[in-house]
């Protein structure tokens, strides 16, 4: 029975369940052998890396390569997060947990409100004033080398974990659709995907990368929610799809300690404390996303509203697939042994013609691709920066592109060997859940007591690092002796105890690690940590503009714009009655941008006034170089406000 | 459905998950990072916690009671 038809039988009450198996996998093997799915698979990564090409002409400079210039609008960075926050790995993980657990599937995606006031008020102002590239060179200005070159191998074995998990959760999308036509196993189409992931080229730049993801989350988005309509469509309406729920299955949050593989108490250490810290402080995707907003306040929208609005939405996108699916089961049109990992795969083939299951098939792995090759290039730019280059200094340009390479190839095969780790869990959502509860405490540590407490020292962020890892490694080898004196009541079993609880164990490990050190150790001198502590954010805003920080309010005026030769680089002239209005003295920031909103930013730009005001009412005078670099058109008019 | 199941992890995850959001919110204030321009945004934080806490206990009342 071909997908099509199935997706026209609708639901066959009571049907075999030996019978609906083979339905399912013929559906997803169908479209593996059927040209309409590989040419609308090949064309949308066509289309997606077309996409990307167009916006790498925007790059004018290395900022502009690396942090999109600093000119987006709130709104444009939102939806190009959600792709980070929905593109990675989740339709497949999500999905899995939805078809074993239901709603509760969801629970990751709303449990990061809590640390939002340290985010919006602590390290958002830090990085973005202070320049701040990464997380590496927040810790050599914060500390020194030695602690950055610590964090460096700490976030190299969290981004290679990644690759991996992306690697696995690629190999079982396509799984399913590969299994009648090659008969490839596991493994061989993780090297097969790892492959592909090498030769997938990225063009230019965050600002290529900002809009790809931006295409890409909507695009996902819409895909979620289009295959939620069609689960319900299937069942006949939302009130026959919420019967066929059983009645737990219909609670948001999963039983507090009973399953080791998905309990409440642990996925809480795990996701809501150490992995919301982890994707807002530590994810150097989403900390380049973050500076390239136009403005601090500008960052701080975009967080809250994908952490209020688009995350929620986003869970509905990406675990429906596995609600729909245990609806299916209750109606005997998918058997209740069904790989929780396949379903995804399985209920997209069922609900779905070739050319749509196709289209499903493009988003999920072309998304799953960007962020591979994202972290692929992200290790090797780490690694030749905060490693190599201290070690092999002053060689060409040539030499270290070279060297990048090599490094990209050595990534995606370390990569491969821990998608190989991860297939002994039982799920890729178990796999994530205890490497990110293993890897990503001692950074979560660093970062935070740096950020907020004064008194943390340099040995005491050594021996978050050093003694730190030493605990959660004795945490591995001896849980039930370790870590279940913080088990809530969760049974130890399974090769892979206390997957997420362990997080708890790691996090009061490189605390008490981190507390102690400090308070026998000698602190930096204040004037060291100006500007990268939240106790000193006056510094940091004094930093950013060069001279005291002008905060008196002032409106937005629409103004005429044309080039001045005479002025120096980076500045911009306005008359008096608009600095007046602008509440603007000179040596202020000012930010200058195309005055339609939809461009989101992308035709603006940040100068600095110049000394004396003009005495062409309207119109505001721009350098050369100012004219440039926000891609201005002639004869349109712009919108200017003073930054800050 | 036994009351312990349905609201014992709400209870721990605005518990212990609010202890953690008003003590970031008192250090936060406390550095002097945070306390006009910042109204608008402490209103955002306390409505932005009561959202998420409405809606998981909307999601608790549904499974109860549809």
């Amino acid at each position: 029975m071909s997908a099509a038809a199935l997706a026209l039988a609708g639901p066959q009450h009571g049907g075999d369940p030996a019978a609906a198996a083979s339905a399912a996998a013929q559906a997803a093997a169908a479209a593996g052998s059927s040209p309409v799915f590989w040419a609308i698979v090949l064309g949308y990564f066509a289309l997606v890396l077309g996409f990307g090409g167009y916006f790498a002409r925007w790059n004018r400079t290395t900022t502009d390569f690396f942090f999109g210039g600093r000119r987006f609008a709130w709104w444009l960075i939102t939806m190009s997060i959600v792709a980070t926050g929905v593109g990675s790995h989740s339709f497949l993980k999500y999905s899995s947990k939805g078809f074993e657990h239901g709603f509760s599937s969801t629970m990751t995606y709303m449990n990061d409100w809590f640390f939002m006031p340290l985010f919006m008020f602590g390290w958002l102002p830090i990085i973005y004033f202070m320049r701040v590239r990464s997380i590496p060179e927040y810790f050599e200005r914060r500390f020194n080398r030695p602690v950055r070159i610590l964090a460096t191998i700490s976030l190299l074995l969290y981004m290679l974990g990644y690759i991996g998990i992306g690697f696995l959760t690629m190999a079982k999308t396509i799984q399913p659709v590969l299994a009648d036509t090659l008969g490839w196993d596991l493994m061989t189409i993780i090297w097969v995907v790892a492959a592909v992931a090498g030769i997938y080229i990225t063009f230019g730049g965050q600002t290529a990368v900002i809009f790809t993801d931006l295409l890409q989350g909507f695009i996902l988005l819409f895909a979620g929610l289009a295959l939620f309509l069609l689960g319900l469509g299937w069942f006949g309406g939302l009130g026959a799809f919420w019967d066929a729920l059983p009645a737990d299955f219909k609670l948001p949050l999963a039983a507090f300690n009973d399953d080791p593989g998905f309990n409440f108490v642990g996925i809480f250490w795990q996701d809501a404390v150490a992995g919301s810290i982890g994707f807002l402080f530590i994810n150097q995707g989403l900390i380049m996303r973050f500076l390239a907003c136009r403005s601090v306040d500008e960052g701080r929208k975009a967080a809250a509203f994908n952490v209020l609005f688009m995350m929620p939405i986003s869970a509905i996108a990406v675990g429906c697939a596995g609600w729909i699916g245990r609806g299916m089961v209750t109606t005997g049109d998918l058997p209740a042994t069904t790989a929780p990992d396949s379903v995804f795969t399985l209920v997209t083939a069922m609900l779905t013609s070739k050319a749509g299951f196709g289209f499903f098939v493009a988003a999920v792995t072309a998304a799953l691709m960007s962020t591979v090759d994202t972290l692929i290039n992200a290790v090797a730019a780490v690694f030749i920066n905060d490693v190599y280059r201290l070690i092999r200094p002053g060689r060409s340009d040539r030499h270290y592109l070279r060297a990048a390479m090599l490094v990209s190839a050595g990534a995606t095969v370390l990569g491969v060997g821990a998608a190989w780790v991860f297939t002994h869990y039982e799920s890729v959502y178990e796999a994530h859940g205890a490497f990110h509860s293993t890897l990503t405490p001692p950074l979560v540590t660093a970062i935070l007591l740096g950020i907020f407490w004064r008194r943390f020292t340099t040995a005491g962020a050594v021996a978050t690092f050093v003694l730190g890892a030493a605990a959660i490694v004795a945490g591995r080898l001896w849980p039930t002796t370790l870590i279940a004196p913080f088990s809530h009541g969760i049974p130890a079993v399974g090769d892979h105890p206390y997957s997420y609880i362990g997080a708890l164990y790691n996090l009061v490990a490189c605390f008490g690690a981190a507390v102690v050190v400090s308070l026998f150790t000698r602190r930096r001198p204040d004037e060291r940590t100006e500007g990268l502590t939240i106790w000193t954010l006056d510094a940091a805003r004094r930093a950013f503009k060069g001279g005291e920080p002008n905060d008196r309010p002032g409106a937005r005026l629409p103004v005429h714009w044309r080039i001045e030769p005479a002025l120096p680089a980076g500045t911009v002239q306005v008359d008096r009655e608009a600095q007046a209005g602008l509440a603007a003295d000179p040596g202020d920031l000012v930010y200058l941008r195309d005055r339609r909103w939809w461009l989101g930013g992308l035709r603006s730009v940040h100068a600095r006034l110049h000394a004396e005001p003009h005495a062409e009412g309207g119109v505001v005078l721009v350098a050369p170089d100012v004219a440039a670099d926000g891609h201005f058109l002639p004869g349109r008019m712009l919108t200017a406000e003073k930054e800050i | 459905m036994d009351f312990t199941r349905v609201w014992l992890p709400y209870l721990y995850l605005y518990g212990v998950g609010g202890l953690f959001f008003f003590a970031s919110l008192a250090l936060v204030a406390r550095a002097g990072a945070f306390s006009p321009a910042d109204r608008r945004w402490f209103r955002v934080l306390w409505l932005g916690f009561l959202w998420v806490a409405g809606l998981h206990a909307a999601g608790n009342l549904a499974a109860l009671w549809l």
